[in-house]
């Protein structure tokens, strides 16, 4: 038996070992009121109207918190099994669109539709995973890339207009508790719930035993399989997991984005953001993801508005967002190779000798 | 019974898919659509081919797929209108053309060796960053060329008079351009495989897909042969895109239309294999040259077009996973 002292003792443990992940947490739970007590604003608006500065960085939190998943999910594959996927949009794509579907054309409740679309991503997930022993490196990058395009074309044709509304996509009605224009907090809370269970679950699997298979297979696959694991089922594990993770990421954007299914969602640009994403962070590491997420949101968000003058020439930086993302890009892959997280964790070693070495000349 | 080697599987199925998928669909429309399909095709499977053969021979030699040849042939046709309309009438339509072509050609090349040396050479050794740094540089050159020429398409530009007149065969109408353009790609394909047949350099090239290490072993650099393959990829990929302004302008997107193609091609032939990319480039062109008469026909919608290339890809990594005349790994 616990007596009361020793669980506190164990929780006072807990929160000193991983202090980073519970201050991360404070600060996301407190973020609405935080801002609203700064900016002094409600953070449930005005009169149920979404209104105030609360409610808008709520959105904005909320969009980093749904890229922060889609790029977990991106990383599981890219960074932990070294599996590289072209295709990862299609996942993103299905979560809102199967569950729009449901829910418009079937007349389904919202969470049957979106256990549908769940249901479909994994099968998908296993399907490219499957395929996955036979396609290889980069040819598995062009097939998957393949695969995603033709539901993007799918999507985007008139052929089905009936069904996907073609170019325009379709929008479809969630229950009012679920409306993220009403009820900012509550959604913004859900997906905070959502969030710390997916990056919780993630690093599960990259703690325990099969997460160090993971990295086995990203090392040397043929080793691995040499030991005698059967690295296929770890792949469909790692594929699967991340396909539908990235339907829930889907389906929590599709909500806060006005609840529009466009063909935009199965396109190439949500299988490069969460790429870019992981590189900014760090591949390989579990909060990388989220710091990507977070620097390239913020960033976005902050600089759409900035101008550069040089001499008498105006750069708006809005209007060339991706000529800026583009640049960055460069200068990751040339100068942080192992993203801003990957460096700091790099670091670490150095940073402890020279700790050690100044605790030393200190002593004598 | 004998096993077929593994070349000789690759080109059975090449056969046996024109055999049972592409030539009935051409005897279904009848001679003369026919041949205007197969003309549509060879013209789209040239000018795939240009941006393909670069991108094949250096992941061939170096292992570097280089996403960024799909803005070399964007950059290119932007290049070649602004020179052809920078020189003045008098100088004759064919002069003009032969100067947008040349200079789009060089300023290809000498972007492709600043980029070489500049970006992908301090990577060497971090394969899978080449990869992405060349994503990168996509957008960047995109979002550069907007800025410079603005985010609107420019309309066709006139073609040279010599060129710009029809031709008629089976009771159809091919317009002379076109077929230079054919022509052109054929000219190149040539071209490249005596590079590669016939000179020192070629063989070096040739030995240095097989086994780059083993070249170097031998005291070649390997390197410097790469960085004059990769200028040289990008030099034809800009020269495509300045041929295709006369007919269908220039757009930002063009690059990226052309580059997902070229991909495919890149893949079903197996990297590395000039036979391959060849080969599939003349696949590709008339897959979907056919697949657009169909879903003309049949869909009103071009939804084959842009699906059926992707299909053969599918195809043909199920049935060979390293392309058809690929390397095994």
């Amino acid at each position: 038996m616990d007596t009361p002292e020793t669980s506190l003792a164990a929780i006072r443990k807990e929160i000193a070992t991983h202090a980073g992940y519970w201050i991360a947490l404070a600060f996301l739970i407190l973020f609405p009121f935080l801002v609203g007590w700064y900016t002094g604003s409600s953070p449930t608006g005005i009169r149920g109207r979404p209104v105030g500065a609360s409610v808008y960085w709520q959105g904005i939190m909320i969009q980093v918190m749904v890229y922060a998943i889609l790029a977990i999910s991106y990383n599981l594959m890219f960074g932990f099994i070294g599996v590289i996927s072209f295709g990862h949009a299609l996942f993103f794509g299905i979560g809102a669109y199967i569950t729009g579907i449901g829910v418009r054309h079937l007349g389904l409740p919202i969470g049957i539709s979106l256990l549908i679309a769940l249901i479909t991503s994994a099968i998908l997930g296993l399907l490219t995973g499957m395929v996955s022993l036979r396609i290889k490196g980069v040819y598995f990058a062009m097939f998957t890339l393949a695969f995603a395009t033709v539901f993007y074309v799918l999507a985007k044709n008139r052929l089905l207009v009936n069904i996907t509304g073609a170019e325009d996509g379709f929008r479809f009605e969630v229950p009012e508790w679920l409306n993220p224009v009403r009820h900012r907090l509550e959604y913004y809370y859900l997906t905070l719930v959502v969030f710390v269970l997916v990056f919780v679950l993630v690093r599960r699997i990259i703690n325990s035993p099969a997460g160090r298979v993971f990295l086995a297979i990203r090392e040397n696959e043929e080793r691995a399989q040499t030991i005698g694991y059967n690295t296929l089922a770890f792949k469909l594990l790692a594929i699967t997991t991340a396909s539908v993770l990235a339907s829930v990421a889907g389906f929590l954007h599709v909500i806060l984005n006005n609840k529009q299914a466009q063909p935009s969602l199965l396109g190439v640009g949500y299988t490069v953001d969460p790429l870019l994403m992981t590189l900014v962070g760090g591949m390989g590491t579990l909060s990388g993801p989220v710091v990507g997420a977070m620097t390239l949101h913020l960033g976005e968000t902050i600089l759409r508005e900035a101008r550069i003058e040089i001499g008498g020439l105006t750069i708006n930086i809005g209007e060339n967002w991706e000529m800026v993302l583009g640049l960055a890009f460069l200068i990751v892959v040339i100068v942080l190779p192992y993203g801003i997280v990957g460096t700091w964790l790099r670091g670490r070693a150095s940073r402890h000798k020279w700790w050690g070495q100044l605790q030393k000349r200190l002593r004598l | 019974m004998r096993r077929f080697s593994r070349h000789e599987r690759s080109w059975l199925f090449v056969a046996v898919y024109f055999a049972v998928l592409i030539v009935p669909a051409w005897l279904l429309f009848g001679p003369g659509t026919g041949i205007q399909i197969v003309f549509s095709g060879l013209l789209q499977g040239m000018l795939i081919f240009l941006v393909a053969a670069g991108m094949s021979i250096v992941f061939g030699l170096l292992d570097v797929l280089n996403f960024a040849q799909g803005a070399w042939f964007m950059l290119g046709a932007y290049i070649g209108f602004t020179v052809y309309e920078a020189l003045p009438g008098e100088i004759g339509g064919g002069w003009r053309f032969a100067a947008a072509a040349l200079a789009a050609t060089l300023v290809g090349a000498a972007l492709g060796l600043v980029v070489e040396i500049g970006l992908i050479r301090p990577l060497y050794k971090r394969p899978i960053f080449q990869i992405l740094m060349t994503f990168g540089l996509a957008t960047v050159m995109e979002e550069a060329v907007r800025l410079i020429w603005g985010p609107a398409p420019h309309p066709p530009m006139e073609k040279p008079g010599l060129l710009d007149s029809q031709f008629y065969l089976l009771g159809q109408q091919f317009s002379v351009y076109r077929l230079f353009i054919i022509l052109v790609g054929l000219v190149m394909v040539v071209a490249v495989m005596l590079l590669l047949k016939r000179t020192r350099v070629g063989l070096i090239i040739r030995a240095g897909v097989q086994d780059s290490e083993m070249v170097e072993a031998l005291g070649i650099n390997v390197r410097q042969v790469f960085t004059w393959v990769f200028a040289l990829g990008t030099a034809v990929a800009s020269l495509g895109g300045m041929v295709v302004v006369p007919f269908r302008g220039a757009t930002l997107g063009m690059g990226n239309e052309f580059l997902l193609a070229a991909i495919i091609v890149v893949v079903i032939g197996g990297m590395g294999s000039y036979e391959g990319t060849v080969v599939a480039s003349v696949l590709v062109g008339l897959t979907r040259a056919t697949a657009e008469y169909l879903s003309l026909e049949y869909f009103e919608a071009p939804i084959l077009a842009e699906m059926s290339i992707l299909m053969v890809m599918v195809l043909v990594l199920l049935v060979q996973p390293s392309g058809l005349f690929g390397r095994e790994e």
